[in-house]
């Protein structure tokens, strides 16, 4: 394992990894065969049902011993394994670029850790970035050096709109399986178009809104004009003690919304804060909000 | 004064260049300050939510705007404050400007008028304490107040709580005006020596200029003879210029001359105001019932006179009451009252060796209804008798006789001088010719001495001061009246009757047979003896001395003031009775009798057309200056460069305060 792999994912918590797995709350159907359950009938060990034969079905699953009782055709069906879709989106907009860590290293450790469990289970994990082209498929856990080195290359600056690049990424991608949005949704535009859009397909969206604590508790005194790290748009403030209560609200407010928002369209948010060690975050957080178990 | 004028006289506290550096510092500060508002750039991940907060802030933008250059006012407010230092400012009335006030307050009738709230006096009390309030305080005051006598309510202090007690302990008087009296006392101090016409004489006192403020309405007789010397005068106003009133100006009872059963009052009112009057007045009387009688309706025009005319029963004695129906600013002028006293028949005794022409004149049925005529012989002046008969008499008549001393009554000596050494006789005449007689005193009214041809002996008097000569000849005065003490002397300088050494009598004078001598006889009785108050005769105006003429020999007496106050009187050292307390309206009733019953009436009225006609005076005007109205007294402005500077260091502090503890706001 080279060095950036550890700066990402400490051996421990590789360790921490391993034993964990990502679950849906929507059952899809899988391109190859995984290690979880499908709801498709098929081609496997496990027992799921009869039904009659047609004319054309693989005479191999026939079950010979109904018909030497029932004088009648039964085919018997059997649950398939099947694989998992997990995309890991990252926004890695200039504004990410922002907090120690900074919130971009912060989403791609997450996105790292999130991939590896689904490395580990044999799930298809695409990790791709917003506004950025298509991303190879990865499966097995050999696969996890070359996620890494993925990661790795993700450099902030990528200032295309969270909607905009949410629609590619929706028309690039079929809806199904896991998606994880990683973002700080710090968009002019709003975020909430950019969700509709992933709405209209079939994934289990997680939303993980990232912020730094500079952004939930800025301190900052005097008369300041402020630049927009992406737009490069400025706000003058005399910073003051009603100001900073005034954010206070506004920043609330921001996240309730957001929380609402999505809690209203079945979509999960998670609120990370960069300070919390991802480790901490995937590991008792994420399990409790049901994304891991 | 001109615009130039103001600029140059707001901006000579400083030069020239010194006010450009001044007033350059604020747009310098204002240039500064945005110079320097080059905000510090912070690049932020996003200025999304910093732009909705400011928003939100935006709504209530106007103390926004003010916090986010609070610095800068603060700033420009401290430089402000500065410059408006320099100026010099000054607050006007702050401060009363003089070392010395003396402060004059009217409490005459008229300053109990109502068209101002409360009372003029009371607005000029306010208005006192006001100024006493902005005294410096190392300066003196000093408050009379005034009406038609001077009273000194506090001299010279700095205590402003004492004069403040003093003025709110004044109180009003229903009495006039006399400014004067006010004048000289407040002179004392301020001009020291007015008295001395010598150019060489050394003042007593080095002068005190002082400021005489006179809180008054203006409402009394011009003074004469003085000047201000060292008195500042002001003359603050006190009333509305536009009050109406309409007052009684006279009121008399007197016996109808054609019905003896029928008494007339006569009343006359005035509109002292600018706007027609309709009135109605009332006659009652109160004794001893209250009555009303009749009532009269007076259309008065803007400053005109009217009068009303009653006719009512005689009644003995009692109070009668003209009242005005009407409710205007000074109310003390709408009721006039009148006493009606009873007709007491006057006591005289005649002293006399004989003498018909006396004895005739004195029985005729007009003196007996005058008076009770007691005739005696010289030789009663001996008699045990005497002193008191003498004594309780009103009238006393010494015909060539001589007491040893002069009874406590008027007397009328006839060829004889009274005890007394003021009454000198010249030689004896004959024959003296009468050139000159006093027709204006009442004791000659219709006394026509033209046609007395002779007077045989006579003794001519030298006058005494203080008398009158009622007849003089060509030799000297032939009839001379004195006033003693309470009393008057009338002295004849010839006899009536003579006699000759054998005891013959006959006539010295050919007067006794003429016209004007029962005339004369009847003037005598009715002024000498028959002076007790009448209903008539009295107005008294309030403040005034009356001088009781109480006919019994009684040591004290009462009287008792309409508010019921009851005053005990000692004879006086001339044995008169004087009653000083005449301070209210109304009827007083004198209480001689040991049974308590009233002896006498006597009426105190204002009856003054100058406290009625109550529309304050413009200006004061003295016989050498005239003092203008002002409404208040000039006043020290008081510097406020010192509190300004103050001001900008609380502001420094302020600043300093928001620039290092900014969040905090």
């Amino acid at each position: 394992m080279n060095h950036d792999t550890t700066s990402l994912l400490p051996p421990e918590l590789l360790v921490q990894l391993e034993r964990l797995e990502l679950v849906s709350r929507k059952i899809f159907r899988g391109r190859m065969k995984g290690e979880r359950r499908g709801r498709r009938k098929g081609q496997s060990v496990e027992f799921a049902d009869f039904r009659n034969y047609v004319p054309g079905d693989d005479l191999r699953f026939i079950d010979w011993n109904l018909y030497a009782r029932l004088d009648r055709l039964f085919l018997k069906m059997y649950l398939e394994e099947e694989d998992l879709h997990f995309y890991s989106l990252v926004d890695a907009s200039s504004s990410m670029d922002f907090g120690e860590p900074t919130k971009l290293m912060y989403a791609k450790q997450l996105a790292a850790a999130l991939g590896y469990i689904g490395l580990c289970r044999a799930d298809r994990v695409k990790v791709e970035t917003l506004g950025q082209g298509r991303a190879p498929v990865l499966r097995g856990r050999a696969s996890l050096w070359r996620m890494i080195e993925q990661l790795e290359t993700i450099q902030p600056g990528e200032n295309v709109g969270l909607q905009q690049g949410v629609k590619d990424f929706c028309l690039r991608n079929s809806g199904q399986g896991i998606l994880v949005l990683i973002t700080d949704l710090m968009d002019k535009q709003g975020y909430e178009s950019a969700l509709r859009y992933l709405l209209t397909s079939r994934f289990d969206i997680y939303v993980i809104h990232v912020l730094s604590p500079t952004e939930i508790d800025p301190d900052v005194t005097g008369d300041l004009r402020l630049i927009d790290s992406e737009d490069t748009d400025v706000a003058e403030i005399t910073v003051s003690r009603p100001l900073l209560k005034r954010y206070q609200q506004t920043l609330n407010a921001f996240i309730e919304g957001a929380r609402e928002f999505c809690g209203r369209r079945s979509i999960s948010y998670i609120l990370a804060n960069t300070e919390m060690p991802v480790s901490d975050l995937v590991t008792s957080y994420l399990r409790k909000r049901g994304l891991v178990r | 004064m001109n615009f130039l004028d103001v600029f140059t006289r707001t901006f000579r506290t400083l030069p020239g260049w010194q006010w450009l550096v001044l007033f350059a510092i604020p747009p310098l500060i204002i240039l500064l300050y945005f110079l320097k508002l080059k905000r510090r750039p912070l690049e932020v991940p996003s200025t999304y939510l910093w732009h909705r907060t400011i928003e939100d802030l935006h709504v209530n933008s106007l103390w926004q705007k003010l916090r986010q250059n609070l610095l800068m006012y603060l700033q420009l407010l401290i430089v402000l404050l500065a410059i408006l230092a320099c100026l010099n400012p000054t607050w006007q009335g702050g401060q009363l400007s003089q070392d010395r006030y003396i402060f004059l307050v009217d409490t005459s009738a008229s300053m109990s008028s109502t068209d101002v709230d409360p009372t003029r006096l009371a607005v000029a009390k306010k208005r006192l304490v006001t100024a006493i309030d902005q005294l410096k305080p190392d300066s003196a005051a000093m408050i009379v107040s005034f009406s038609d006598r001077a009273i000194v309510e506090q001299p010279f202090t700095t205590n402003r709580r004492l004069l403040k007690r003093r003025v709110r302990a004044i109180q009003p008087t229903q009495q006039s005006t006399d400014l004067d009296e006010a004048l000289r006392v407040a002179a004392g101090l301020a001009n020291p020596g007015r008295t001395a016409s010598d150019e060489t004489d050394v003042a007593a006192a080095d002068a005190l200029p002082a400021t005489l403020a006179i809180y008054s309405d203006g409402r009394f007789r011009n003074p004469a003879q003085f000047t201000m010397g060292n008195l500042n005068p002001v003359y603050v106003p006190i009333g509305n210029a536009d009050a109406e009133n309409v007052g009684i100006v006279s009121f008399n009872i007197d016996s109808s001359p054609e019905r003896p059963d029928k008494l007339q009052a006569f009343g006359r009112v005035q509109n002292f105001g600018s706007t027609s009057q309709e009135v109605v007045v009332r006659l009652t009387t109160l004794d001893p019932e209250p009555r009303f009688w009749d009532a009269a309706e007076l259309k008065l025009p803007a400053g005109a006179v009217g009068g009303v005319e009653f006719v009512i029963d005689a009644i003995d004695s009692g109070e009668v009451r003209l009242e005005l129906d009407h409710r205007d600013a000074l109310s003390s002028d709408n009721t006039a009252y009148a006493a009606v006293n009873d007709r007491r028949r006057a006591k005289v005794l005649l002293l006399t060796p004989g003498n018909d022409a006396m004895n005739v004149v004195l029985t005729t049925s007009f003196i007996r209804e005058l008076a009770d005529v007691r005739i005696e012989d010289v030789n009663f002046l001996d008699s045990y008798d005497y002193r008191e008969v003498a004594n309780a008499a009103d009238l006393v008549i010494y015909d060539q006789c001589q007491p040893d001393e002069m009874p406590l009554t008027n007397t009328y000596f006839l060829g004889a001088l009274p005890p007394d050494e003021s009454w000198i006789a010249d030689t004896a005449v004959q024959l003296p010719q009468i050139i000159d007689t006093d027709q204006s005193h009442p004791l000659m009214r219709f006394v026509e001495m033209g046609d007395v041809m002779w007077i045989v002996d006579a003794q001519p008097i030298e006058v005494p001061r203080g008398g009158t000569i009622l007849i003089d000849s060509h030799v000297g005065p032939l009839l001379v009246i004195a006033p003693r003490r309470g009393y008057e002397d009338l002295v004849q300088a010839f006899p009536i009757m003579t006699s000759d050494d054998a005891g013959n009598r006959f006539a010295n004078t050919d007067w006794t047979i003429r016209v004007s001598f029962p005339v004369f006889m009847g003037n005598v009785l009715t002024y000498l003896a028959e002076n007790s108050l009448q209903s008539d005769a009295n107005v008294t105006s309030p403040g005034d001395v009356v001088e009781l003429d109480v006919s019994h020999n009684v040591k004290q007496i009462t009287v008792r003031a309409p508010g019921a106050d009851e005053f005990v009187l000692k004879r006086d050292t001339d044995d008169t009775f004087a009653f000083h307390h005449t301070n209210e309206l109304g009827v007083y009733q004198v209480l001689a009798s040991e049974d308590g019953g009233v002896e006498q009436r006597f009426a105190v009225n204002l009856f003054d057309d100058v406290e009625s006609n109550i529309g304050p005076a413009d200006m004061v005007i003295t016989q050498y200056e005239d003092i203008a109205a002002r409404r208040v007294l000039e006043t020290k402005p008081i510097k406020i460069w010192k509190y300004l500077l103050g001001l900008g260091l609380v502001m420094l502090v302020a600043e300093w305060y928001v620039y290092n503890r900014r969040v905090y706001i």
